[in-house]
């Protein structure tokens, strides 16, 4: 009896203490080696969203009213803790206002709203999902939304030839983290569907690692010294779209806003 | 002062009415070949957009007054491939264009190429550097 006792407390002690080592081993940021491609670099293909409301509001923000009351409840904002690291984007004063009046007619003034190419880093937390396809000299994220495409150049690397709405993008790995570095903007961008700007000096700066086989570390800062006092940074989780039929669609939207851009121009009544 | 370089989505309708609707290859329906020019004058803003760049540029005559001229070019994947990049030229500076005028009379061109300071010319794409050859 004796011994079974022992035997029993023994087992028990071995068993909780082993419940309990599991959620700290849980709680501790294991490093995760990922899996790479043929020359060596983490392998970051295939088809990727991100799960936040930074599409509406980079800024922790509640639920709120939309701005069309037609679409009721789907066109309202839901609540979001936000992805600006601090809470706030250190605006200066006058870019603050702006910022505010942007908020206050968002539905006339958002660009993405006509299929104008959503800018870094919307594009990348917009509610689509996007591919990573990489080769040595090149990583290419191509993006559902308006079919936007970016192209990372890892070896050439130059000066933005022109202005554009994705800015230009140079690429490098810092041992396992891809930073990409761009600008060229031209300055035409929001970063959310809240009025947050930025002008065509933006300079983004992204680093991605492997979090986890299906998981990647997403981290932003972002500098733009008439615009904001001094960079700032946001910061998400990226997943991987695992289904099986994972793909991209065609999202070709320039020709749903035709009627929003062009309809007064109709001579014949609306269709 | 930073001067703004904008490269657009190819969409005629956005520049507006005033914008030539004309096709996008009929050089001879908006341009004369028979009517080349030079034009010099200050670079006071480019347009870097599709589907043509437009170089504004004032133009001093002789006797003091300035007219404002607009110079067609390219589109920005046209300059980049012949060495035109938003950084090629800046606003302030004193620029030659050689191209074709408009038919409509108005200050207006299509550009074929710019002057450099040492002769050489620098080509533009689109359809007067396409009408218009090589100038040689």
């Amino acid at each position: 009896m004796r011994y079974q006792r022992k035997v029993v407390a023994t087992v028990s002690v071995a068993v909780i203490s082993g419940l309990l080592a599991v959620p700290i081993a849980m709680a501790q940021e294991t490093e995760y080696l990922p899996l790479r491609t043929a020359e060596g670099a983490p392998d970051f293909n295939g088809i990727w969203q991100a799960i936040n409301t930074a599409h509406w509001d980079i800024e922790p923000h509640g639920a709120s009213k939309g701005t069309v009351p037609d679409l009721g409840a789907l066109d309202a904002m839901p609540g979001g803790l936000g992805v600006v690291e601090g809470g706030e984007i250190p605006y200066q004063p006058e870019a603050l206002a702006r910022r505010n009046e942007n908020f206050a007619n968002r539905l006339y003034r958002d660009p993405a709203i006509k299929c104008y190419l959503p800018g870094v880093p919307r594009a990348t937390y917009m509610p689509y999902p996007f591919q990573i396809i990489q080769s040595e000299a090149h990583v290419m994220i191509l993006h559902q939304f308006a079919g936007a495409v970016r192209t990372v150049y890892m070896t050439d690397h130059t000066e933005a030839p022109a202005d554009s709405w994705m800015g230009w993008s140079n690429g490098r790995w810092d041992g396992d983290t891809l930073i990409i570095e761009t600008d060229g903007f031209n300055g035409m961008t929001w970063f959310d569907r809240a009025g947050n700007f930025h002008s065509g000096g933006l300079r983004v700066v992204e680093r991605i690692s492997a979090r986890s086989a299906e998981t990647l570390n997403y981290e932003v800062t972002l500098e733009d010294p008439t615009v904001f006092t001094r960079p700032w940074t946001i910061r998400m989780p990226l997943y991987r779209r695992v289904e099986p039929d994972a793909e991209l669609m065609e999202f070709r939207c320039v020709e749903f806003v035709e009627d929003l851009i062009y309809g007064h121009l109709r001579k014949l009544p609306e269709r | 002062m930073r001067w703004n370089v904008i490269v657009g989505v190819a969409n005629i309708g956005l520049l507006g009415l005033a914008a030539p609707l004309g096709a996008h290859h009929a050089f001879s329906a908006e341009f004369d070949i028979e009517k080349p020019l030079t034009i010099e004058g200050k670079l006071v803003k480019w347009d870097m957009i599709n589907p043509h760049s437009w170089f504004h540029i004032e133009v001093t005559a002789e006797d003091g007054t300035v007219v404002p001229w607009e110079v067609e070019g390219g589109s920005p994947n046209e300059l980049i491939r012949n060495g035109v990049t938003k950084n090629t030229v800046e606003i302030g500076i004193m620029l030659t264009i050689e191209g074709y005028r408009a038919k409509d009379g108005t200050e207006k061109a299509v550009g074929r190429n710019f002057v450099l300071a040492d002769g050489a010319r620098l080509f533009l794409g689109g359809s007067g550097q396409r009408a218009g050859g090589n100038g040689r």
